[in-house]
């Protein structure tokens, strides 16, 4: 670059258009959208659980979704704050609400080894990866949601935003699939359900980078 | 920056002289002055792209400065690629210019870590010995060599970027 700044600055300003700010609550608001419309189709196309559909509750399936839907929503957050530049701005809340939900994995490997359960049976195995596809899957829509939304703005630690942003889909997308699958156990949820989560965090790590650098 | 965003180009020309002047005082403790007019022009053409993800709400100078840090992690990546670049090729000797700043920086930064690791990125990093040789004249092992070079430079990412 060999020209002189004060032509540079010439250009930008002759170059310069209104441009609309990105605000934290279209941000939020659009996430949370998406995230609504994904779980309408994982519904519509896998069905609701049948306790759901008969207003009946189970305390483990409560437990897990929530904390499934707090780490969601603590991960968009912050990927939507993370788009937004600013020396000295924190973006830990999130690992609060992970560190929550760590325990569902945790749980479920201490019961599945305590109890002796059969992890690596064929059926077991089957279901897994079942909700583990489907989770996923149903990820995808907030995924490049927050990709696009990235993109518009300027991360300045895209590996930590693109890691963030597979983890915050990632649960959405095995919330929604959590309202149609209709096991209960401690074991498959904690092991499979998270497993789709820390795999949408994996992509986005790997992926998201090259996609928002700036 | 709220008017200029609102497409105000006189307020936009105050404000990007304003932003070169800051911009210089940021990168001269920071890089070669040779290459403090490149690194300054990029930036402002950073702040003019993604000028709408300034909130009116919010202070803009941590904006500015979370702007100009990328910026200048970025120009280091490459000043040490096109270093790695120019050894490989073998003209190194032609322009010494940009392996002089990386050290400069990596001096600087190195004071932050253990000393085994800091020892460790040199060797390899950036005086090119193999691990095994590296090993060998620092009585790690081959392993901790790698270790340390693994940590060492995670560590040094994380310090740049939280800065």
């Amino acid at each position: 670059m060999v020209r002189n700044s004060d032509v540079l600055i010439a250009e930008l300003v002759g170059s310069l258009e209104p441009v609309k700010p990105l605000r934290f609550a279209q941000g939020l608001g659009l996430t949370l959208a998406v995230a609504a419309v994904s779980v309408v189709v994982a519904v519509s196309w896998f069905g609701l659980r049948a306790d759901l559909q008969a207003g009946l509750v189970n305390p483990v399936h409560l437990i897990a979704t929530g904390l499934y839907l707090g780490l969601a929503i603590a991960a968009s957050v912050t990927v939507i704050v993370m788009s937004r530049p600013g020396v000295g701005t924190d973006h830990s809340g999130w690992t609060w609400a992970a560190a929550m939900a760590a325990l569902l994995p945790a749980a479920g490997l201490i019961v599945g080894v305590v109890g002796h359960h059969d992890m690596l049976s064929a059926s077991s195995l089957t279901h897994g990866i079942d909700c583990f596809v489907r989770g996923g899957a149903a990820s995808l829509a907030v995924f490049a949601m927050l990709v696009w939304w990235l993109r518009k703005g300027a991360p300045t630690a895209p590996d930590r935003a693109g890691l963030i942003a597979g983890i915050a889909a990632g649960s959405f997308g095995i919330f929604a699939f959590s309202l149609s699958c209709a096991d209960n156990d401690i074991v498959h949820i904690g092991v499979w359900h998270s497993a789709a989560v820390l795999a949408m965090g994996a992509i986005g790590r790997v992926t998201v980078p090259s996609l928002v650098r700036w | 920056m709220a008017m200029s965003q609102q497409g105000d180009k006189q307020a936009y020309g105050a404000l990007l002289e304003a932003c070169q002047r800051w911009l210089r005082g940021y990168y001269a403790r920071r890089i070669a002055p040779a290459q403090l007019d490149d690194l300054v022009q990029e930036t402002l053409m950073a702040l003019h792209t993604k000028r709408a993800s300034w909130d009116s709400t919010r202070p803009f100078l941590p904006w500015l400065a979370a702007i100009a840090r990328y910026r200048w992690v970025d120009h280091l990546r490459r000043l040490y690629r096109a270093d790695e670049t120019a050894l490989d090729t073998d003209v190194a000797g032609h322009d010494d210019e940009p392996a002089i700043a990386a050290r400069i920086t990596l001096e600087r930064l190195f004071g932050v870590l253990p000393e085994a690791q800091a020892r460790a990125i040199a060797l390899v990093k950036i005086d090119g010995l193999s691990i095994a040789e590296a090993s060998q004249a620092t009585g790690q092992s081959e392993s901790l060599v790698k270790v340390n070079i693994h940590r060492g430079l995670k560590k040094l990412a994380h310090m740049i970027e939280k800065a």
